[in-house]
């Protein structure tokens, strides 16, 4: 056997049993490949990068912190942005996706990144960009950013996993945490001490959301139906059992609790508040991977 | 104008597969790609099970969620209800993919174009032609189309879908029990209106309000 019938063999018969079959396709809860496995994965940097840019850039306008919000504009736009058009078939014709807004979530979601990119920029080079009526549109704008990626995926009623209530809120969380760290971060680094102890108490609060958020979702999906419950039951059991321990039970939960409490009361520290941040940012990414991989559709028969 | 649709006899169906193979030699379908399949399966358990046979296809939903999702209008349900795909306006992002229930669209990249039916020794010159006769375009989405071409150049000559085999989708043809029915879902006089009345046709995962065009009996 050759390599190219070995690829040709693993392709249509992967050893994970569901393969490209005619028969026994669709008959057991499938799961879903085209949003995570091979280029899928740049959709998973893509909204995850989306998603902590627009985060920061919502985090500094409270902070009035405009090295904040020229550095969120730039990953949303910059990484988001080009990862997303590296996943796509036919990147030349991205511009076609402005079309159907009235259906497409996708499609919903580029006129909000177009208009957050037109307003952000002008936000950044006007002297008195921090005004109120400017951070109340930016606001919103980097609440749907953040929940875009979540909320495409939210609308396919296919997909048990995906189409539940929490996952939006978890995804704004997520996003307003990780931004939040990132820019406590980014205070630490200059030195700001005053501002980033005071930001301790919002770490704190957005922590404890985050992870009953996550709680919610896993308790919620489980109750929603069989293909749901085959969702979460592949996090716990399946292959990506580390992922979820690992990635969601360590670096999502168990280390920024862990450096939380240590910093309980304002008492900050630049480096633990640089182990947090990777700490939250590895999780998310495993949050957001899991969430993508496990997701299965109903048998067909 | 009709509204095409098909009717899956599952009591009849002996899974023989000449459909899954009919449409692709039809579509010259690359390896690992099907527009037809047969499902096999089982309900409840021993001494009362029994086996469970459905060919699945492209449902042509009425209220189609891929076309729902399609950012670019590049799904889209034509006059007759056929549900197409505009190969110039597809993206490649798959949203349609990811959103069918019934996960019968295939996504056309590299890796698929070059498969080999016979791996290692080149493509054959059926699978040559077939690249040049009906050319599927790179990075985009491709699924059953009910055999749109048959059924265009038949009613040009004036044959009825359904009734002539020219205007008929290839997997009703080739069917050896008449298992599929082809018609017009408008037209209340047809067959295949009165199979869905009378043998009360069910639509497949009906709870995703999608309406299905493909309906079984049995």
């Amino acid at each position: 056997m050759n390599d190219k019938h070995q690829d040709l063999v693993e392709t249509m018969f992967p050893s994970d049993g569901s393969g490209i079959k005619p028969y026994e396709w669709m008959i057991s809860p499938t799961r879903q490949r085209q949003w995570i496995d091979d280029k899928g994965i740049f959709l998973w940097l893509a909204f995850f990068f989306s998603e902590i840019g627009a985060g920061l850039y919502f985090m500094s306008l409270f902070y009035s912190f405009r090295p904040g919000i020229v550095l969120g504009w730039l990953i949303t736009l910059v990484l988001g942005g080009v990862i997303h058009m590296l996943y796509l078939g036919n990147p030349k014709r991205a511009w076609r996706m402005i079309m159907k807004p009235n259906t497409s979530e996708l499609s919903r979601g580029i006129w909000i990144i177009g208009v957050f990119a037109l307003l952000g920029f002008l936000q950044i080079i006007t002297p008195g960009g921090f005004n109120m009526v400017f951070n109340f549109i930016m606001g919103i704008l980097c609440l749907l950013i953040i929940s875009h990626g979540f909320a495409t995926m939210n609308v396919i009623r296919a997909l048990p996993a995906w189409n539940s209530t929490i996952v939006l809120p978890l995804s704004i969380i997520s996003g307003i945490w990780v931004g939040h760290q990132l820019l406590q971060f980014m205070f630490a680094l200059s030195g700001n001490a005053l501002v980033v102890s005071g930001m301790e108490v919002w770490a704190a609060t957005f922590f404890l959301i985050y992870f009953l958020c996550i709680l919610l979702y896993a308790w919620g999906t489980w109750h929603t139906s069989g293909a749901a419950k085959a969702s979460i039951l592949k996090m716990l059991e399946g292959d990506l059992k580390r992922i979820t321990y690992i990635g969601v039970g360590v670096l999502a939960i168990l280390v920024p609790l862990v450096f939380t409490l240590i910093m309980w009361g304002g008492d900050t520290n630049g480096f633990l508040i640089f182990l947090r941040l990777a700490s939250v940012c590895a999780g998310d990414l495993a949050i957001r991977y899991l969430i993508m991989k496990s997701a299965v559709y109903n048998p067909l028969i | 104008m009709p509204r095409w649709g098909m009717v899956i006899d599952v009591k009849r169906c002996i899974a023989c597969w000449g459909c899954t193979i009919a449409c692709k030699e039809e579509h010259f379908l690359p390896p690992g790609v099907f527009f037809n399949r047969v499902l096999i399966g089982e309900s409840g358990k021993f001494p009362t099970s029994s086996k469970l046979i459905y060919p699945i296809l492209c449902n042509h939903c009425s209220d189609a969620a891929c076309v729902e999702a399609c950012p670019t209008g590049a799904t889209y349900v034509r006059e007759d209800g056929i549900v197409a795909i505009d190969d110039e306006k597809c993206v490649g992002c798959r949203a349609c993919m990811v959103s069918c229930p019934y996960q019968q669209r295939t996504y056309y990249d590299e890796k698929v174009k070059d498969r080999e039916y016979f791996p290692g020794q080149g493509k054959t010159e059926m699978e040559i032609i077939g690249e040049k006769l009906y050319p599927f375009k790179l990075g985009t989405v491709i699924k059953c189309n009910f055999c749109t071409e048959r059924l265009e150049d038949g009613m040009k000559k004036g044959l009825t879908p359904g009734k002539d085999e020219d205007a008929t989708p290839a997997c009703v043809n080739i069917c050896p029990v008449n298992a599929r029915v082809f018609g017009d879902l408008d037209d209340p006089n047809s067959e295949i209106n009165r199979l869905i009345m009378e043998k009360k046709g069910k639509q497949l995962r009906k709870e995703f309000g999608t309406e299905p065009a493909v309906y079984y009996i049995d």
